[in-house]
This record gives C-alpha cells, sequence and structure tokens, in this order.
C-alpha cells in the first residue's frame, strides 16, 4: 500500500523510551549474545594456548593475572548468566509459562538481578 | 503545567523539535486531552488526532513521558512534568503528533479481519455456545490505536514484513471464533519467519495496551495452534 509520507521523519530516540523491565531483560539478552560470540572464541583460544606446553601456561601468567583479564573475566561471567537465564526464560514462555504479564515482570527482574549477583560473585572472589 | 511537545511542519521542511508550553490547569481539566485541547485554543497550529475523547476511539495515541498510551484516558495527576509528548515511535510522523498508519492498517487488511465462513447461513444466526464466546473476551475489545504496535521493537526494525502485535491480536480473534471456517487458511498465512516469529516474546505490546489487552497472550496462541495444526 503506498504511504502518502514517504521520507517523513520518524521519532525512535530509544532514549527517550521508557523501557518496562521485561524490554531491558531482552536488551540484555542480545547484549550478553554478542559479548559471548567475541569472548569465547578468546577465551578458547587462551585455553589451546595454556594446554600446548608448560612453557605457554607459564608465559599466560602475567596476562592472567592483571586486572584486565579480571574485569573481562566478570563480564563474560556476567554475559553467560544473562543469556543463559534470559533464554531459559523465553523457552519458558514459548510454552506458556511465566507468560502472564505480571510473571513476566517478576521473571525479567529475577533474570537481571540474578546476572548481576552473580558478576559480582565472581569479583569478590577474583578480588579475594 | 509544563508540556514539551514534538512539533513538525512538513510545509516549512525544518527538522523536528521539541516545543514547550505552560499552562494553567483549570479545575476541569481531568485528562492529558483536556490540556491539549486548550493548548490548541491558544496555538491553533498544533496537530494531533481525537474523537470521542473516552478511549473508544484510539485516536490520540501518542508517547506520552516515553510510554505509548491515549491522552484521552491518562489522568493528569499521574503524570510527572514536564510532561514529554511525542508521535508514535518508529511511525512515520505527518505533522507534530499525528502519524501515518498506512502500514499499520495495510497488515491489519492483509489478517482478513472478518469473518469467513462460506457454509450456507443459518435462518437467523450462528450460535456459540458461552464458552466459544468466552474466548473472544481480550481480543475483540482491541480499537487499534497502535499503542502496542509502535512500542514493538521487533515492529520498528520490520515494520513493513512482520504484522506485529496489533494485527496478531486482531487475526487470533478470528483464529479462536468457532464460527470461522478459515483457520486453517489463517494459520497458513501467519505461518511465516516474519509475519508471526518476528515476536521476541518482549511483551512491550502488554505493558502498554491501553485497553488492558495482552496481543503477547495472542501471539502464543496463534503459536500454539500452529504447533497443533502441525501435529
Amino acid at each position: 500500500m503506498r504511504s502518502p509520507t514517504g521520507g517523513a521523519p520518524k521519532f525512535l530516540n530509544l532514549f527517550h523510551i521508557r523501557f518496562p523491565i521485561g524490554a531491558m531483560a531482552s536488551i540484555g539478552h542480545r547484549i550478553s549474545g554478542v559479548l559471548l560470540l567475541i569472548g569465547l572464541p578468546l577465551l578458547a583460544l587462551t585455553l589451546e594456548r595454556s594446554l600446548s606446553s608448560e612453557v605457554a601456561f607459564e608465559s599466560l601468567w602475567p596476562a592472567v593475572a592483571s586486572p584486565w583479564w579480571g574485569l573481562l573475566l566478570v563480564i563474560l561471567v556476567w554475559a553467560a548468566a544473562q543469556h543463559v537465564l534470559a533464554g531459559v526464560r523465553h523457552l519458558l514462555m514459548d510454552i506458556g509459562i511465566g507468560s502472564p504479564l505480571a510473571q513476566a515482570r517478576t521473571s525479567a527482574w529475577a533474570v537481571i538481578l540474578t546476572a548481576a549477583i552473580i558478576a559480582l560473585a565472581t569479583a569478590i572472589r577474583w578480588l579475594a | 503545567m509544563h508540556i514539551r511537545i514534538y512539533r513538525y511542519d512538513p510545509e516549512t521542511g525544518a527538522q523536528p523539535h521539541m516545543q514547550d508550553y505552560t499552562i494553567e490547569l483549570e479545575s476541569g481539566d481531568k485528562k492529558l486531552l483536556d490540556v491539549l485541547m486548550r493548548l490548541k485554543n491558544i496555538d491553533d497550529s498544533l496537530s494531533f488526532r481525537r474523537s470521542c475523547r473516552e478511549g473508544v476511539c484510539g485516536s490520540d495515541a501518542m508517547n506520552i513521558n516515553g510510554r505509548n498510551g491515549l491522552a484521552c484516558i491518562t489522568a493528569l495527576s499521574t503524570l510527572k512534568e514536564p510532561v514529554v509528548l511525542r508521535p508514535l515511535p518508529g511511525f512515520p510522523v505527518i505533522r507534530d503528533l499525528v502519524v501515518d498508519m498506512t502500514q499499520f492498517f495495510a497488515h491489519y487488511h492483509e489478517i482478513k479481519p472478518y469473518l469467513i465462513n462460506d457454509d450456507v447461513p443459518p435462518e437467523r444466526e450462528r450460535l456459540q455456545t458461552p464458552e466459544q464466546r468466552e474466548r473472544l473476551n481480550g481480543l475483540y475489545e482491541c480499537i487499534l490505536c497502535a499503542c502496542c504496535s509502535a512500542f514493538c521493537p521487533s515492529y520498528w526494525w520490520n515494520p513493513d514484513k512482520f504484522i506485529g502485535p496489533a494485527g496478531l491480536l486482531q487475526a487470533y480473534r478470528f483464529i479462536v471464533d468457532s464460527r470461522d471456517t478459515a483457520t486453517a487458511e489463517r494459520l497458513a498465512y501467519l505461518d511465516d519467519v516474519y509475519r508471526l516469529y518476528r515476536c521476541r516474546t518482549i511483551m512491550n505490546c502488554t505493558e502498554v495496551c491501553p485497553k488492558g489487552l495482552s496481543p503477547s497472550h495472542a501471539i502464543e496462541g496463534i503459536r500454539l495452534e500452529l504447533v497443533r495444526a502441525s501435529s
């Protein structure tokens, strides 16, 4: 169907939209997915190198002991927790479990808070 | 009351901008639309749609302080100042708060929003049991205001291919109607990676429906009907 407003402006500034908690969980699911896509190959490569020889294992220590590595691990642990929890929430909602709005809000909060707590616990353990 | 309103005039060619208004509330001002109507008397260039002024026609849907809703049933007492009004997100703006709903209604027409039954009509009417009639509750009340579709990220990114929550709610209304005989055709049409399955169950639609309906529940129903039909 032809629209009379080709080239018309659209209001779609996401910073001016007040997102419900379900949308925050969904955005978190996407961001964590991208982080895992980038981070997991890096971790796999590091693991592969560490297993190749004792010298290689020792050579990784300075990098692994740095605060940046700790930060990376905390971010990736958050991403894994957020992604798995939000994914399970989606799977359950797809078969009708927890899909009424009130329950969906509660589960969205639960996903976000649980992932944050897991990331925090990882950070504390790293610092200890 | 301090109100900020999105302004756009296609005739000037200028970019959209926000305009501030300050208006003294009067005793009769209860809903946001009351204030908008008085603003219109002060500044007649301000454009917005309205008709029934009681949440039935769905004309005055807009983005109110970041959430979609109907101005006519939004109580002023619930609004934080400044009240920021923008047009429905993702819809082409015709002027100020008036958006082009051509695409939205094209999707509505696509799902054939009418009863299909080629059987010979009975002498008086097609009867339903109370249980069959009950299944239409929560579906037939949709007023097509577009608050839901205009708050759906999947619809923002694929407005041409994803039918959107409003269209899918309407589709489900006819799928579950015991008098309709085109269920298989309706389901076959919706069984598409974009038309139906672009929904990611974010549930923004249900969050903002001014009639308290649940398009996400209808979409879940369509998915379950498709599973049943394929097994």
